[in-house]
């Protein structure tokens, strides 16, 4: 798994690649968990690459997620692949979650 | 025609993937529904390394993926420390999520119970087997 991290306008923008799975979830986890904690509590999380998640990869986005919330920020999700939209439609987490198809509406949710 | 495959793994994070590998072409060259497939093998294996070898490598692991016109059956065995009695009926359905009480706890068994239709546990002589399976309708493809 993949990680890569860049700050827009005070927002952090985290995009990861390969399979979210219990393997990686914790080191993804602690990662992100480091850029909440350090930036503004505002994360885009683009999934763009990610051709597999299972729950371990679920339970890194509610824990992000939380992390987020507590700092008075938020997270959003950002292009998410077929395979993560199946999981996250399947377990309804749309309804929670903010998904976007488009970084600057992205952006802008979080401004 | 039943059509059956065995493999094994040692219980390993890192091995699952090869499971999904080889899963991934199965389906591919029967033309099944990967996502769901995949979905509950990956979760039921996850459950193995994590619970029942409490994450310690060395041990093994099998999936035998069975293949029928209009049945797919996965069954994963291990010798590790059976499931507690009731758990997987225990396991909740799938809710509409309360963003209040959004817990990062595992939703495995939730979602394998959610991927296959029918979902069965059993403790025997040291091996632990989850039997799973999916009706095909005809035709049903990736």
């Amino acid at each position: 798994m993949i990680l890569t991290h860049r700050i827009i306008e005070g927002i952090d923008i985290a995009a990861l690649s390969g399979r979210l799975v219990m393997a990686d979830a914790p080191q993804v986890r602690q990662k992100l968990l480091e850029i909440i904690e350090q930036g503004n509590g505002k994360l885009i999380l683009n999934l763009a690459e990610v051709g597999f998640m299972d729950s371990s990869g679920l339970s890194v986005l509610v824990s992000a997620f939380k992390a987020a919330r507590a700092k008075s920020g938020d997270l959003a999700l950002l292009y998410l692949s077929p395979a993560v939209r199946s999981l996250i439609e399947l377990t309804r987490l749309q309804q929670v979650f903010a998904i976007f198809d488009d970084e600057a509406a992205a952006l802008a949710r979080l401004r | 025609m039943t059509r059956t495959i065995t493999l094994a793994i040692e219980s390993q994070a890192e091995c699952i993937e090869l499971l999904s590998g080889a899963l991934g072409g199965l389906c591919r060259l029967l033309a099944l529904p990967a996502a769901p497939i995949e979905i509950a093998m990956v979760e039921a294996v996850n459950n193995v390394v994590e619970h029942a070898y409490h994450g310690e490598p060395g041990h093994p692991v099998w999936v035998e993926f069975e293949w029928a016109p209009n049945r797919l059956s996965l069954r994963v065995r291990d010798r590790g420390q059976p499931m507690a009695p009731g758990r997987l009926e225990a396991a909740p359905a799938l809710a509409d999520p309360d963003p209040a009480a959004l817990s990062p706890r595992s939703r495995g068994l939730t979602l394998i119970k959610s991927c296959m239709d029918t979902v069965e546990y059993e403790a025997r002589d040291g091996v632990n087997t989850l039997s799973m399976s999916r009706a095909l309708a005809t035709g049903e493809s990736v």
